[in-house]
């Protein structure tokens, strides 16, 4: 099937936002999305964006029942190694499941390898579930380490109530 | 010993980051790892558009270390974005000179992170850590940090500098 990789623009931040929703689905975890296209839009096309966007678009004649021809998506950001530099975090890759085993993740993700490469960035990141096996044998498949089992990291988060009660306790000087 | 400066970093300081950045890998026991160089830190942060963010803490001549340092922790932070809940602040390394530990730098330090990420808009503040350091797992947890690795089974992965390029072929 004949497919286009290409950056996202502020019009495609509708169909971002219902991919979001169709991956957090899959991830059991659709409550927790929070923001809306509105907040994709400003947050990813400002002066300064927080973070970059992939998008798959297949021709007319392949469009979803619903009318997409955007089938697929890849969101990333530079993060920054104390060790080695820039690096590049993958945060979200989704295709939708009927046009899965096409290689559209495949080449959504090599695009996002090859900005990682022209960046000059030292590796590339991503967190995955880890009930979530189709994934884990996809980035295992491309060389990928899991590092929470070999070196024993562990994802740390710090919100609500906890972080206002510290801020809040923060000296002033 | 309380008295100490918590200030943004300056150019001046990329030298002293290094030396805690070694410092801190050196107790993670990882200290070959650190191939990144002064030049790089210079040129990433105080660029045109930086890639981190840093605070260091500074003690009064005074109170030098034995190696006579006056800069003797710091913070390295930057922005990411959770597509469920927008920005957050990422802690990426966070460190005290040991002979400085005990007498809430760590403390004065995590707090001031905290309010610039509600203040800077952000949804919430991740780090990692490695499973073993139970004293700074404890120093988290008594905190109200949450492990998302045990308590929603996000486990990281990593795909080396030489499995990216072949990937960006």
């Amino acid at each position: 099937m004949d497919f286009t990789i290409r950056a996202a623009t502020p019009e495609d931040c509708k169909d971002i936002s219902r991919m979001i929703i169709e991956l957090s689905d899959y991830e059991k975890m659709a409550d927790q999305v929070k923001i809306s296209h509105e907040e994709l839009k400003r947050d990813g096309f400002c002066q300064n964006p927080f973070y970059q966007c992939l998008i798959a678009e297949v021709p007319e004649e392949h469009k979803t029942k619903d009318g997409h021809v955007n089938v697929g998506y890849a969101l990333f950001f530079y993060t920054y190694s104390t060790w080695k530099g820039k690096c590049v975090y993958m945060e979200d890759l989704y295709v939708m499941p009927e046009f899965r085993g096409k290689g559209i993740g495949k080449a959504l993700m090599s695009s996002v390898a090859k900005v990682g490469k022209e960046q000059q960035c030292a590796r590339l990141q991503l967190s995955v579930l880890d009930w979530n096996t189709p994934s884990m044998d996809f980035y295992i498949a491309r060389d990928a380490q899991d590092l929470t089992k070999s070196e024993g990291w562990h994802l740390l988060r710090f919100d609500g109530a906890a972080l206002d009660k510290l801020a809040e306790e923060a000296p002033k000087k | 010993m309380a008295d100490f400066n918590l200030r943004k970093a300056e150019p001046k300081d990329v030298t002293d980051i290094l030396r805690l950045i070694k410092e801190l890998a050196k107790f993670e026991e990882m200290e070959e790892q650190v191939v990144l160089t002064e030049k790089e830190l210079l040129e990433d942060g105080f660029g045109e558009h930086p890639f981190y963010h840093c605070l260091v803490a500074e003690v009064p001549a005074d109170r030098r270390s034995r190696d006579g340092h006056t800069v003797v922790g710091f913070a390295m932070y930057y922005f990411t974005y959770d597509p469920w809940i927008g920005k957050l602040l990422y802690l990426e390394d966070f460190y005290v000179m040991p002979e400085y530990q005990g007498y809430g730098m760590g403390s004065h330090i995590f707090k001031r992170l905290s309010e610039t990420a509600v203040k800077t808009r952000c949804s919430s503040m991740h780090f990692i850590v490695a499973e073993w350091n139970s004293k700074s797992i404890e120093f988290y947890k008594r905190r109200g940090a949450a492990d998302l690795s045990l308590e929603e089974g996000w486990r990281l992965f990593e795909i080396d500098k030489q499995s990216l390029l072949k990937m960006a072929k």
